[in-house]
């Protein structure tokens, strides 16, 4: 970046993007919110029918609706390591992803928090997850981990709200400036009076630090909990030790490739190259290869010690998932989330924006079949051979998975022309003094 | 830094006379069947690999307080070729494991010791090269301390699985590698926490830079403490709720017992709590001598969960491991002491 960009040539650059939306924008909206309802629909006729018009049924009572929860918890999870993380090691780079990466977490927590719930089959006593004193005299377990979950989730989409608005407060006072009418008076309450005087940026600058530092041991808590929603259960191929360190790189590496998949049409359309150069796209890829290769460990040790025990089931059940009635999804799995990571080896392809967005299609969809493969083939091979089976997703399982994504990315849509997709005052920080921005 | 550590070649005979030694001891009257030689190998390994992973990591991300202490960390590169000396002497001792009653495809004497000394050898090449560019400040240091760190990654995870797990055979847990080498990371650190400390004393200029890099160091042990607790408790509860009798096992037997039972929480507190309570106030952050003392603490917790897991070939003969602790210690003292000279 230049660093003699004068600070109104950013305000105008990055607020450029809230401009009256085109043609093309109203277009996915509506393509988005279409698949969104459609997948509604199929929720209601899940919801008026019963959770028998799922594909879901013994031995495998967790599919697709789980893969979702923690697909999407996954992807969740880079923005606070883009955001706190980063600015704890003072990686100058993450004010280029910042904004869309915290966005995005906020609204994967959501449709994460969503699965669940779809999952219950009677979404109507959700409320009986929540501990409190009731005329029921009924109390939730504490020692399971479905119910740690419900404690990780709200704390992390908490947490996270907090820090993705916090971190707009000093944008929301630039947008004031230039908003007119309604807009205006909207900015006006969500910058809560910012004037930004020396006192407010040094009591701001603390609070982010002490929020980045109270959001990081979220990245591993959250994450690690979802892990033992399996490795709590004593399933062979869930009941593993590794697993919670293996699920946060996990998330991590799939969070990274969503921030990717999302910035990268995000600088095109918007002409921000200036901003979000290729420097910062390298920085991104070296955190996906170095997570890639924790999930590529994990997947050789898991099976290596498999092997190296003497229990036949934990055997039987790798053998499974690699050559079993999955086993062509789990080979996808491992081309996508082990394999072609590897080519970020090469600093020409971690510069290449082309190559980096295809990966990041391609670890999307391995990190959604890894889940899948995780959970469905653990629960198909169990200890008792005489309750083996399979399991296939149903139409309307399918069509409620899509409407997720629907849903993700309208709001992802909704956010581009309502909040500054970069972090406006940060970028000012960094452009001006000595020119060493990145 | 340019500079290279002046080339007395009196470390190789020094080595060579060490592992003469400690032949002699572990072939001796009361030699305990090779308990403290394993002791050596798994405390020294993770030391000496970790100071080098430390040094290759900084190198990867552009540290900047590296940069004094880059000589002596890349110094115990040698000692790699020591331990592979020594690594080998095990092989005479190798009924220790449970396994050789029963040898498998993996676990089996020849393949145990082949594949242990070739990836020790491969680990020491890579460091070899690896410190050499470094030190040259050459282009290609990146993909050696990349190449470095593989063979680490590699060699730890062997050290864990092969080396301490497998005396505990066929009990296992996928996370020991990773643990393995997020320790070795974790002790290579604390290392380099001692070396400043005593660097910070004889140096007086630039004393804001000075302290802003202990600040960060010491900012890292205390991330590391987090992390250890992160692996630790995670590692511990699946097999604590798990609660399966072949695999609980290993548990019960740590921690319901005098003397494992305090070795058990003393691990805890100089991993953990003593990091992370005392780095958490800023003040104590940057005063040498409180580094020195946690890192002190944290190789120390590093001994005496080494002591934990090697349970089941003890008792350790002390006189023999206390010399054999002493050799290495002077040996890795000469090496990062002419590295300062």
């Amino acid at each position: 970046m230049n660093p003699s960009i004068p600070p109104e040539q950013i305000e105008q650059d990055v607020l450029a993007a809230m401009k009256k939306p085109g043609l093309l924008y109203w277009l996915a909206l509506l393509f988005c919110g279409t698949v969104f309802i459609a997948g509604m629909v199929c929720w209601g006729y899940q919801l008026k029918t019963g959770l028998g018009v799922a594909g879901i049924s013994h031995p495998v009572a967790w599919g697709i609706y789980i893969t979702n929860f923690v697909f999407w918890v996954g992807i969740a999870h880079s923005g606070t390591l883009i955001s706190a993380v980063l600015f704890l090691l003072r990686a100058r780079f993450r004010t280029s992803f910042n904004r869309a990466a915290e966005a995005m977490t906020v609204f994967a927590l959501m449709v994460a928090g969503l699965f669940p719930l779809i999952h219950l089959g009677r979404t109507w006593v959700f409320y009986y997850l929540i501990p409190y004193p009731n005329q029921r005299q009924i109390w939730v377990n504490f020692r399971s981990p479905l119910i740690w979950d419900v404690f990780a989730i709200s704390t992390y989409l908490t947490v996270s709200l907090v820090f993705f608005y916090v971190g707009m407060i000093p944008d929301f006072a630039v947008v004031r400036r230039y908003a007119k009418g309604i807009r205006k008076k909207i900015y006006q309450v969500l910058s809560l009076g910012w004037e930004g005087r020396l006192g407010e940026w040094r009591n701001y600058n603390q609070l982010y630090l002490f929020l980045a530092a109270f959001a990081t041991p979220l990245v591993a808590s959250v994450h690690s909990i979802v892990s033992w929603d399996f490795a709590m259960s004593i399933l062979p191929g869930w009941h593993t030790t590794i697993f919670a360190p293996y699920f946060v790189a996990g998330a991590i590496l799939s969070g990274t490739a969503m921030v990717i998949t999302l910035v990268v049409p995000l600088r095109k359309t918007l002409s921000l190259q200036r901003y979000i150069t290729d420097d910062h796209f390298e920085a991104i890829a070296k955190i996906l290869l170095f997570t890639s290769l924790i999930v590529s460990y994990a997947y050789i040790v898991e099976p290596a010690l498999a092997a190296y025990g003497k229990n036949p089931f934990e055997i039987e059940e790798f053998r499974y998932r690699a050559f079993g009635d999955y086993g062509t999804l789990f080979w996808i799995m491992i081309f996508c989330n082990s394999i072609l990571p590897l080519a970020l080896f090469v600093k020409r392809l971690r510069r290449n924006i082309h190559f980096l967005f295809v990966l990041s299609l391609f670890v999307n969809i391995g990190m959604w079949l890894e889940r899948f493969v995780i959970i469905v083939t653990s629960l198909a091979r169990d200890y008792n051979p005489y309750a083996w089976g399979t399991y296939h997703p149903s139409i309307i399982e399918i069509g409620i998975t899509l409407g997720g994504f629907g849903l993700f990315f309208s709001a992802y849509l909704v956010f581009l022309k309502t909040l500054p997709v970069l972090s406006i005052t940060e970028i000012k920080e960094r452009s001006d003094g000595t020119g060493n921005h990145s | 830094m340019t500079r290279t550590p002046s080339k007395i070649p009196l470390f190789y005979p020094m080595m060579l006379v060490t592992a003469g030694i400690i032949a002699f001891l572990e072939t001796g009257p009361g030699h305990g069947g090779g308990s403290s030689l394993l002791m050596t190998l798994v405390f020294w390994i993770t030391v000496v690999e970790g100071c080098i992973a430390v040094a290759a990591i900084c190198d990867l991300v552009h540290a900047k307080w590296i940069v004094t202490l880059k000589e002596e960390l890349l110094s115990p590169v040698p000692l790699l070729l020591f331990l592979t000396v020594l690594f080998l002497l095990l092989g005479f001792k190798i009924d220790l494991y449970p396994w050789m009653q029963d040898e498998g495809r993996w676990l089996n004497k020849p393949f145990f010791l082949i594949r242990n000394a070739v990836v020790l050898l491969v680990t020491y090449g890579a460091a070899l090269r690896y410190a050499a560019l470094s030190r040259e400040e050459d282009d290609r240091k990146v993909s050696a301390a990349v190449l470095y760190l593989f063979a680490f990654v590699l060699s730890q995870s062997l050290v864990a699985f092969d080396w301490v797990m497998s005396l505990d055979y066929p009990w296992y847990s996928t996370l020991f590698g990773a643990y393995f080498f997020v320790e070795a990371i974790f002790s290579g650190l604390a290392v380099a926490g001692i070396l400043f400390a005593l660097r910070y004393r004889r140096e007086v200029e630039k004393a804001g830079e000075k302290k802003e890099y202990l600040r960060d160091l010491a900012t890292l042990l205390f991330g590391f403490s987090i992390l250890w607790g992160g692996l630790f408790f995670t590692q511990y509860l699946v097999i604590w709720y798990g609660n399966l009798p072949e695999e609980v096992v290993y548990l019960v037997e740590r921690i319901t017992d005098s003397p494992w039972r305090e070795l058990s929480f003393l691990v805890i507190l100089c991993f953990f709590a003593a990091p992370f309570f005392l780095f958490l106030p800023r003040r104590t952050k940057t005063l040498p001598g409180m580094v020195t003392l946690v890192s002190l603490i944290i190789l120390g917790g590093l001994f005496v969960e080494r002591l934990l897991f090697l349970k089941p070939a003890l008792p350790l003969p002390t006189m023999i491991f206390l010399l054999e602790s002493l050799g290495f210690f002077l040996l890795f003292s000469l090496q990062v002491g002419r590295s300062r000279a």
